[in-house]
């Protein structure tokens, strides 16, 4: 293959793409965790990805990618800090410990683990939590972070760089919590892995396929979580929740990007084996029996991704589920949902009641006047239903959802 | 590391009873004097009320004074630690443990040269 063979320029940007998206997060933990300096470590990680991207098309790709990255990034690191003055009274101290920086990184969870907890440290803005782990762990680039929460790019790479620089001059330590500290900790972490999940799957609207990456992301961050946690049973409830709906996804929308409602979803559609994989997580995360939101969320989950259909679901089930979650999160958003499992139970009426108990604090939430909608409309109550659509319809901006609601309306005739 | 921790005034100081007070007085005190033992506080004082404050205000050279603090009455500093702790787990940890039952602190890693 020549260097300027375009097919062979080509695999060899997709692979490193690829190769990137898995070991990003691994390379710049360990670099990290050895040069102190979150900027130098992206730097060298860049650079060794430039010169993949020079190299590979003409040699073809190494046997160990990711083992080639972190030795040229460490070979780039070692050359730069002995240029630099900055470093002249650590260097020896830093040479050695690059040098003996193993080629497979026997350390990583551990590493990775470092790194997201520093990412997600509470002195940090939650936005810059969010923005960081994506950054440094993940290895997404401001621009590609930017579009999926869709902020202009400069707002973002100001928020990482403010973040980066707060964390080397306050002195927030590059570590992982001692146990001890974990149960305070951790949530914070899961919450921005929920973040990111939740912006993938809910949120704004945007680009189809980038969404669908952030869903990746999350369950990728949620598995290192759980894979380097392996006795907290929250983060595999996480994983499971996230694998879940990550299942339905290819159901969730129909022909014309409009969203598709749980009750009318092709259930033959929904990706069976990651289903399974993520029931056997719940069951492992009960077994080591200390139950949490995220755990209760998943089982709600599992629930319906296990029931054949709409009409087969466990709605008894659920509302126990519901009152155990009630328990530990007592937000009117899940008194919400939970009201729609009673309509199930004991009917549209009874449901209603429990709905528009919430008004005062839902009032500005799509999704309850969406929920009221519905059950205005089970009732028979077909203009008052009509009117909470249209008071939906003015509080969301997610065009799958719009779509969704304006074909209720027009299907129930209240576009007038 | 090095840093500094501004105490705010909280509303204990202007509302509660004398006794109140002085049983909030008596834990600051003892908090101080706990960690000036064991080094972790470098130096450490406390401020006159802000109504003795003086804010001198340098506009293109000329100076001009203020009658009042720089910060606004509920935010007032009413005193400072500058602390030597390993990181800023640990200087958030310890700000976290000021026996007060209300007011911030600010945390301020120090320039160290």
């Amino acid at each position: 293959m020549s260097s300027a063979d375009p097919v062979g320029a080509q695999a060899a940007r997709s692979l490193i793409e690829r190769v990137f998206r898995e070991e990003a997060g691994r390379l710049t933990a360990s670099l990290v965790r050895l040069l102190g300096d979150f900027d130098l470590a992206e730097e060298m990680v860049g650079e060794a990805v430039v010169e993949a991207l020079r190299r590979w098309p003409s040699t073809g790709p190494p046997r160990r990618p990711g083992a080639w990255l972190l030795t040229c990034a460490r070979n780039k690191a070692l050359d730069r800090i002995r240029r630099e003055a900055r470093f002249q009274d650590r260097l020896p101290q830093l040479a050695a410990r690059i040098e003996a920086l193993p080629d497979s990184a026997e350390r990583e969870p551990d590493d990775r683990l470092r790194l997201i907890f520093t990412c997600c440290h509470p002195a940090l803005d939650p936005d810059a939590q969010v923005a960081l782990t994506l950054r440094a762990v993940v290895g997404l680039t401001t621009a590609e972070i930017a579009r999926a929460f869709l902020v202009p790019e400069a707002t973002l790479a100001k928020r990482v760089t403010r973040a980066k620089r707060k964390i080397a001059t306050a002195g927030i330590p590059y570590r992982a919590p001692e146990p001890e500290e974990r149960a305070e900790r951790l949530p914070q972490v899961m919450c921005v892995v929920y973040l990111v999940f939740n912006e993938g799957c809910f949120t704004t609207g945007g680009d189809l396929g980038v969404r669908r990456e952030l869903v990746d992301d999350a369950e990728w961050l949620a598995a290192l979580l759980a894979g380097a946690l392996p006795q907290e049973p929250e983060p595999l409830g996480l994983l499971a929740l996230i694998r879940l709906h990550a299942a339905r996804w290819p159901a969730r929308l129909n022909a014309d990007g409009r969203l598709v409602p749980l009750a009318d979803q092709d259930r033959s559609r929904w990706d069976a084996p990651r289903i399974r994989s993520a029931v056997a997580l719940i069951e492992r995360a009960a077994s080591l029996g200390r139950t949490g939101p995220y755990q209760i969320e998943a089982a709600i989950a599992a629930v319906h991704c296990e029931a054949p259909g709409w009409k087969e679901t466990d709605w008894p089930q659920l509302l126990r589920l519901y009152d155990m979650l009630l328990a530990v999160d007592p937000s009117p958003v899940v008194r919400l949902n939970r009201a729609v499992v009673i309509s199930h139970t004991r009917g549209p009426a009874a449901a209603l009641v429990q709905v528009e108990n919430l008004s005062d604090r839902l009032g500005h939430y799509h999704l309850f006047h969406a929920t009221r909608a519905s059950l205005l409309r089970d009732l028979g109550r077909a203009t008052e239903a009509a009117e909470a659509d249209r008071q939906a319809l003015r509080l969301t901006a997610n065009p799958a959802e719009r779509s969704l609601l304006t074909a209720r309306l027009r299907d129930s005739g209240g576009t007038g | 590391m090095k840093y500094v921790l501004l105490l705010t005034r909280g509303a204990w100081q202007e509302e509660g009873s004398e006794q109140e007070r002085a049983q909030v007085f008596g834990g600051i005190v003892e908090w101080f004097t706990k960690y000036r033992a064991d080094g972790t506080i470098v130096e450490a004082n406390q401020l006159r009320e802000p109504d003795t404050a003086t804010t001198v205000v340098v506009e293109q050279g000329r100076s001009t004074m203020i009658d009042r603090p720089l910060l606004e009455a509920k935010e007032a500093i009413g005193g400072y630690a500058i602390v030597e702790v390993p990181d800023l787990d640990a200087a958030l940890a310890l700000a976290a443990s000021f026996p007060v039952p209300d007011g911030k602190v600010e945390v301020r890693p120090i320039v160290e040269r």
